[in-house]
Parts: C-alpha cells; sequence; structure tokens
C-alpha cells in the first residue's frame, strides 16, 4: 500500500469507534467503526471489520464489510470475503470473485474529479 | 550532574576516565551529584538562571528522568553520559555507554523530541494504564471503546515493537491499545494504534497509571503533546 503523509492508524479487531475518524495517513481497519471515515492516504479493511460508514480514500483494499458509500480517488479492491452495501465512487475497480455488490458503481478519473468539484462548491 | 548510586567505588575508575576525556575534548563544567533524598530541580535551574546551556545527566534513565523533570524550558540541552546498569533510554538516544559516549557528546548532535502530558504530569517515553475498562475519547470527533478486556499505552518514544516504530519528533502521541487473545500454542494480542495530538481517557474505576516508571493515581486521563520541547543530545546509532 502506498503511504499516505502521515503515520498509520490501526483500528484493531475488538476495537470499536463511533465518530468521525479523520486521517492524514494510511487507515487500517480491523474491528468496528459507525461513522465516517476520512483519509488523504489509503484504507485496507480486515476480514473480520464492519465498517458502517461513508468513507473516503485514495486507494483502498476491503476484505471485510462495509455499510454506506465510498469514494476512492484511484483503486477500489474488493476481495472475495468482501461485502459491500452502498454506492461507490471510484477511478478503478477490481471485484474478486465471491465479493458481495450491492449498490450504485461510478467510475472513471472524470467523475471522481465531479465528486471532488461538487464537495468544493458545497463546502464555499 | 551525577546519580547517587556511582558514589559507589566500582564506578570510581570509569568516572575519572571519563572526566579526564571530558577535559581532553575541551568540555569543562560544574559537576554536581544527587543525594537520594535532594531533588535536582532547584539545584539545576539556579545553574541554568546563571548561564548554564547544557545538562549531563551522568547514570541511567531514572537520572535523565529527573533532570528532565527540573528543566522545563526549550532552549537548554539535557545529554545523557550512560554508566553502569541501564534502561532502554541509552539505546533508544544512541548513546553508548562510558568513556565512549564522551566523543558522541562533543559531537553534539541535538534532537529537538516531543514530550507528553498527562494530567500535567510530563513523560518522555510512555504511560501505561491496564486493570479497568475505559472509553477513549478524541474531542467531539470519536469515541473509542475497546468490546473486551484491554490495556492501553501512550507512548512518546520506545524501542520498536508489535506496535511498530513510533518517532518521538512528529508532533504526536500514539494511543496503542492491546487486546489479549489466547490459543493453545501461546498468547497474542490485537493491537491498535491511533496517533493523536489531544486526547481524554475516562477509566471506569480509579486506577494507577504508570508514567515513564512513576506512578499517577487517577480516574480520568487528560493527555496531550508538547511538540519539541525537548533538546536532547543523540548519537548517530539513535532508534528515530
Amino acid at each position: 500500500m502506498a503511504k499516505g503523509t502521515g503515520p498509520e492508524t490501526v483500528i484493531a479487531h475488538g476495537v470499536r469507534l463511533e465518530g468521525d475518524l479523520v486521517a492524514e495517513g494510511d487507515i487500517v481497519i480491523e474491528g468496528e467503526v459507525h461513522g465516517t471515515v476520512k483519509t488523504k492516504g489509503d484504507l485496507r479493511i480486515g476480514d473480520q471489520a464492519l465498517v458502517e460508514a461513508n468513507i473516503e480514500a485514495t486507494n483502498a483494499v476491503v476484505s471485510g464489510e462495509i455499510r454506506g458509500n465510498i469514494v476512492v480517488h484511484g483503486k477500489f479492491e474488493l476481495f472475495p470475503s468482501s461485502k459491500m452495501t452502498g454506492d461507490v465512487i471510484t477511478e478503478v475497480l477490481a471485484i474478486g470473485p465471491g465479493a458481495q455488490m450491492n449498490g450504485n458503481i461510478s467510475m472513471g478519473g472524470d467523475v471522481v474529479k465531479g465528486k471532488k468539484r461538487a464537495e468544493t462548491v458545497d463546502e464555499s | 550532574m551525577y546519580d547517587e548510586a556511582l558514589q559507589d567505588r566500582k564506578f570510581e575508575r570509569e568516572l575519572a576516565q571519563i572526566e579526564t576525556r571530558l577535559t581532553d575534548l575541551g568540555i569543562a563544567g560544574k559537576i554536581a551529584r544527587l543525594a537520594l533524598f535532594r531533588e535536582p530541580i532547584d539545584l539545576i535551574r539556579d545553574e541554568i538562571r546563571g548561564g548554564v546551556t547544557t545538562v549531563v545527566a551522568v547514570g541511567n534513565d531514572m537520572t535523565l528522568r529527573r533532570v528532565i523533570d527540573a528543566v522545563q524550558d526549550r532552549k537548554t540541552v539535557v545529554a545523557l553520559l550512560p554508566v553502569g546498569p541501564q534502561g532502554g533510554m541509552a539505546e533508544l538516544l544512541g548513546m553508548p555507554s562510558g568513556v565512549a559516549a564522551c566523543d558522541v557528546l562533543s559531537a553534539r548532535i541535538v534532537e529537538e523530541l516531543d514530550v507528553g502530558e498527562v494530567n500535567g504530569k510530563r513523560f518522555v517515553q510512555s504511560v501505561h494504564i491496564e486493570g479497568t475498562d475505559f472509553s477513549i475519547h478524541h474531542g467531539k470527533q470519536y469515541v473509542i471503546t475497546p468490546l473486551r478486556k484491554a490495556s492501553i499505552e501512550v507512548r512518546n518514544f520506545a524501542a520498536p515493537d508489535d506496535a511498530g516504530m513510533i518517532s518521538p519528533v512528529d508532533g504526536r502521541l500514539s494511543l496503542i491499545i492491546r487486546l489479549p487473545k489466547f490459543s493453545l500454542f501461546k498468547s497474542k494480542a490485537d493491537v491498535g494504534c491511533i496517533p493523536f495530538e489531544e486526547m481524554f481517557i475516562a477509566c471506569e474505576k480509579q486506577i494507577t497509571a504508570t508514567v515513564d516508571g512513576d506512578q499517577l493515581q487517577g480516574k480520568d486521563f487528560s493527555f496531550r503533546v508538547i511538540p519539541k520541547a525537548l533538546r536532547l543530545v543523540t548519537g548517530k546509532a539513535r532508534k528515530f
């Protein structure tokens, strides 16, 4: 995984986080997160993890379960054990055999850039 | 600043060699000896007010900690000259033991390290909390709750281990949560690591936290990092 600009954050198996997790560096989730997840780095979700959150990351690799919408500016990979319920916006998508994906998928660099522009306008 | 344990005759020869080497290197200064029941705070602060710019702790981790507690400003440089049995700080700072440390002192590679603070008490290495249920609050952003028995370490500076390498110069502390898990063959732990600048830990009951080897009683613990608060002489073999 490419490194973000800050230190890595690891939510271990057996730990529950509720709220907004915002990080500069990479995030690894092996436990539970409920809320939002945002990083300028990469995101890895382990096979025992449960993430009920809207997510934004540069790249993401998922083996566990996500319930929420996700925006990935680079590559979004769903491993065979993963379960995704929500909408996906990403530049590159890879879905392994056996992975479950339920939601809308929007792909391509223009879509991701358009989403970013919309967010910038909303913020201003 | 000589540790009181160095008054033992077995250290006489080594200390004489150190003093000779320091003189050869042109490093001169006042020598003070810590007594068992005397705190060095007033002694060190008087010397700093008198113009001293560097305080050298001759001894081990405990000696260094007592000097760091006394030096509260960011201008004074602190150094460890390891003599006798050591904890982990000498190796982390890249300071060899005995006479060899004099040359490292002379090279004067000074690093500005972060310092942690818990309930107003400063620490350089880490704080350990265990033996109770707790929740961790990061302002209004999030709350962390372990779902099974866990222990916490808030780390600024330590040797790399299952939590990885934590940098003492990144302007952050690291919250390390360890949740033991047991298998038939060996006990392991799930380890989480969260960098932060400020954090609040609420415990279910009053407990004793270990702060750089000292004890701190409390039920709630408020942590913050003080970036670049400590100027320490280090060697090239430092572990960060």
